[in-house]
């Protein structure tokens, strides 16, 4: 034993060499069986969904339907995963940069739309059938396809912003609300917000606002509303690359909201720091009478969290030189990676069937895409704002900063900061147009170097 | 005079435990508004009137919180997670910072040098190569890779305050006690460690709490729905742009801060009794 030990000792530097070695082999066998394992389950296991369904309904929707899908097809089952909002974009970063992803992800198209320009998604157009490439409208196809006719994702619910109203207090005003055929202008708009800004106890302090509008990230509010001004921000030059302009139009819609907050003084100042999910209490206790700039999806949390004897409805889009209004999609995309990448889109067939869709639509309280979902009694209901929201579904359109190289990181970086800035009143018009071009334009021209083209 | 002396440090004293309460309420009052939101009924947290009481007391965002079985079983995977991972840490740490404060080396600089590089580097920058790494050992997706990867994220932080820690012991204890014939493990173990009971407490603490509050390693290195910690679960009650189940979250968010809670309650004895005072006479 004694020997054995001084053997060891005598010889410790080739041992502690040889044990290294051994460690070495093994981790690399290890990580090589991992590789092939994982490719092995990869093209027999279950395709792996991730869904971004958050409200308990929608997730129901969505588990069922996958569990239908599974029924159906034993051999070719779909495991669902519940993502969350909040950290999706790290989350597929990772998965795209270590192969590590979903064969199947939700979320939304101005997003997916940069994935695709770093060629991290499937094209989907080869697997589509006629069936949904034409039931599902041209402007939600618009938000995914490329040039070169690839598809990037499948749209399937639309998001849109809104004004919600409070009719008591609208009635109490003596003003009458708009409809689908007569609509408001912003003249309108800013009018009846004058009349709805009370100071009921004379105190000198406003105790009902005329109208509240989450604006503590406004650019997309703003982008998708400067189309019905005539604007865009995004203008094409003559070497035909896109650059940022704040021109007349753009100047209007932003001067409006500005003057509403600080010069007709019927904007909630408190907008200007909150989201459009932190304003909706305000709304519900009557502080504004008016909740602009929301999302569809608003009308579930008024619905359910308002006492019974609220009453309330939704406007149709207010009219600047017209009513349109970009839209922002979400969507359902398969990965480069993917191996199967013809079963995945099966599912996704199948999963976003008319009736599917109608009813995951319904769930989250958004607007299908297919034309057949939007004829469903559910949307035409005129309960909860839903007929309103189907029939403004004629004025989506798709701004021309779909597929901008760099869109993403302009609207975090540079537009919802100035923005912030402008409308806390901390700098001037003048030189927030004067800001947004000049940084825009910077990070643009740092994407149009990489030579991406949508 | 005497008795304006008393009234001044009176004075002085009732200002000072102002301001603790004042800092007390600072810090505690996210916490009541949570447990007062997760009692009230849905309409009421959208009332919009902000109360501290409650006007109807509910139990419903419980109930719902309770019904959902994967965050039952969360709470579990983060338990786990967070115990494995304090008693590793601990159990490493310990040994590492007697040895670094005690004997002097030439590369202790450079460990503690390491030590403190390593607490730089944010977790999104080295989260694509230690997700290769993990997966080539077969252990992603699993509670022993999440383990691990917290050893490794919490052992500079401890290792870094317990060698701080028995720095402060004096070296006469332990030569006293080898004078009187104490081995070196014992030494350790019965004089080194009863002294450090403080130390190990906030280590423990320490990587409990990074371990079952921590999101994004969590979030990206476990793909099965059923070995999803807490954080992860809890992020699934938000949604697109600002929305929340508010109810739900603050109900859960309330039922995750209790282990900690326990926790401190149960180490709190520890905190006090380490307690050097007299050890050496000067």
């Amino acid at each position: 034993m004694k020997r054995l030990f001084s053997h060891i000792m005598y010889y410790k530097g080739f041992y502690l060499a040889g044990v290294l070695a051994l460690l070495v082999i093994s981790f690399y066998v290890a990580g090589e069986l991992s590789m092939r394992h994982a490719e092995l389950s990869e093209q027999t296991g279950p395709l792996k969904f991730l869904s971004l369904a958050w409200q308990v309904e929608a997730v129901e929707a969505v588990q069922e339907i996958t569990n239908e899908w599974n029924r159906q097809h034993p051999d070719q089952s779909v495991e669902f995963i519940q993502g969350s909002w909040n950290a999706i974009h790290d989350y597929l970063i990772t998965g795209f940069e270590t192969g590590d992803i979903p064969d199947i992800f939700h979320y939304e198209s101005a997003i997916v739309v940069d994935f695709a320009l770093r060629g991290y998604l499937a094209d989907l157009a080869p697997y589509i059938s006629d069936e949904m490439r034409n039931d599902i409208l041209e402007v939600d196809w618009a938000s995914v396809t490329r040039s070169t006719g690839e598809v990037v994702g499948i749209p399937f619910i639309n998001e849109s912003f809104l004004v919600l109203y409070n009719q008591e207090l609208l009635e109490a005003a003596g003003i009458s609300t708009p409809s689908f055929e007569e609509p408001w202008t912003w003249d309108d708009l800013s009018e009846a917000a004058g009349k709805l800004t009370l100071d009921k106890n004379g105190d000198g302090i406003t105790d009902q606002w005329g109208i509240g509008m989450g604006m503590r990230r406004s650019a997309n509010f703003i982008m998708n509303h400067s189309i019905a001004f005539g604007g865009s921000f995004f203008y094409e030059n003559e070497a035909g690359q896109l650059e940022t302009r704040v021109l007349e139009p753009e100047r209007e819609l932003l001067g409006r909201i500005s003057d509403m907050l600080y010069v007709d003084k019927t904007m909630s100042p408190s907008s200007v720091g909150k989201s459009g999910a932190e304003m909706i209490p305000g709304f519900l206790s009557g502080q504004y009478a008016m909740l602009a700039g929301i999302g569809t999806w608003a009308r579930q949390q008024v619905a359910e969290n308002a006492s019974e004897d609220f009453r309330w409805s939704v406007m149709p889009p207010v009219k600047a030189k017209t009513q349109a209004m970009g839209l922002n999609t979400q969507t359902l995309s398969v990965p480069k990676s993917c191996t199967r990448q013809a079963l995945a889109m099966e599912f996704i067939e199948f999963l976003l069937s008319s009736e599917n869709m109608t009813r995951l639509a319904a769930s989250d309280w958004m607007m299908p895409t297919r034309k057949s979902s939007l004829k469903d009694p559910r949307f035409q209901d005129d309960a909860s704002g839903w007929k309103m929201v189907t029939q403004s579904a004629q004025y989506l359109s798709a701004g021309p900063w779909v597929g901008l190289p760099g869109y993403i990181e302009w609207k975090s970086r540079v537009a919802n900061p100035i923005l912030q800035e402008y409308f806390a009143g901390r700098i001037s018009l003048d030189e927030a147009a004067e800001r947004i071009e000049r940084e825009s334009n910077s990070v643009l021209a740092r994407y149009q170097v990489r030579g991406l083209k949508w | 005079m005497f008795s304006m002396q008393l009234f001044k440090r009176g004075m002085i004293k009732a200002v000072l435990h102002m301001l603790i309460l004042t800092y007390l309420m600072y810090l505690l009052f996210p916490l009541l508004w949570m447990i007062s939101t997760s009692f009230k009924p849905t309409p009421e947290i959208y009332s919009g009137i902000p109360t501290l009481i409650p006007e109807v007391f509910t139990l419903d965002h419980y109930v719902s919180v309770l019904k959902e079985e994967r965050l039952l079983k969360s709470i579990l995977n983060s338990l786990y997670v967070g115990v494995i991972t304090s008693v590793i840490v601990v159990l490493i740490s310990l040994p590492a910072a007697y040895a670094l404060s005690r004997y002097k080396t030439s590369i202790n600089k450079a460990v503690m040098g390491w030590i403190l590089t390593t607490q730089i580097f944010p977790a999104i920058l080295i989260m694509i190569p230690l997700y290769m790494i993990l997966r080539s050992l077969q252990l992603t997706d699993t509670l022993a890779g999440l383990v691990l990867v917290y050893v490794v994220w919490d052992i500079p932080f401890v290792l870094w305050m317990l060698q701080g820690y028995v720095k402060e012991i004096p070296v006469e204890l332990e030569e006293a006690a080898a004078i009187d014939g104490a081995t070196q493990s014992q030494i350790i173990y019965k004089i080194i460690m009863p002294l450090l009971l403080p130390a190990i407490g906030a280590s423990v603490m320490f990587a409990f709490i990074t371990a079952w509050n921590e999101f994004f390693f969590a979030l990206v290195l476990l793909k099965s729905p059923d070995l999803s910690t807490l954080p992860v679960e809890l992020a699934r009650f938000t949604g697109i742009e600002g929305q929340a189940r508010t109810g739900p979250l603050a109900a859960a968010s309330f039922m995750a801060t209790i282990p900690s809670i326990i926790l401190f309650a149960v180490l709190r004895k520890w905190f006090a009794s380490g307690t050097l005072q007299g050890a050496v006479k000067g």
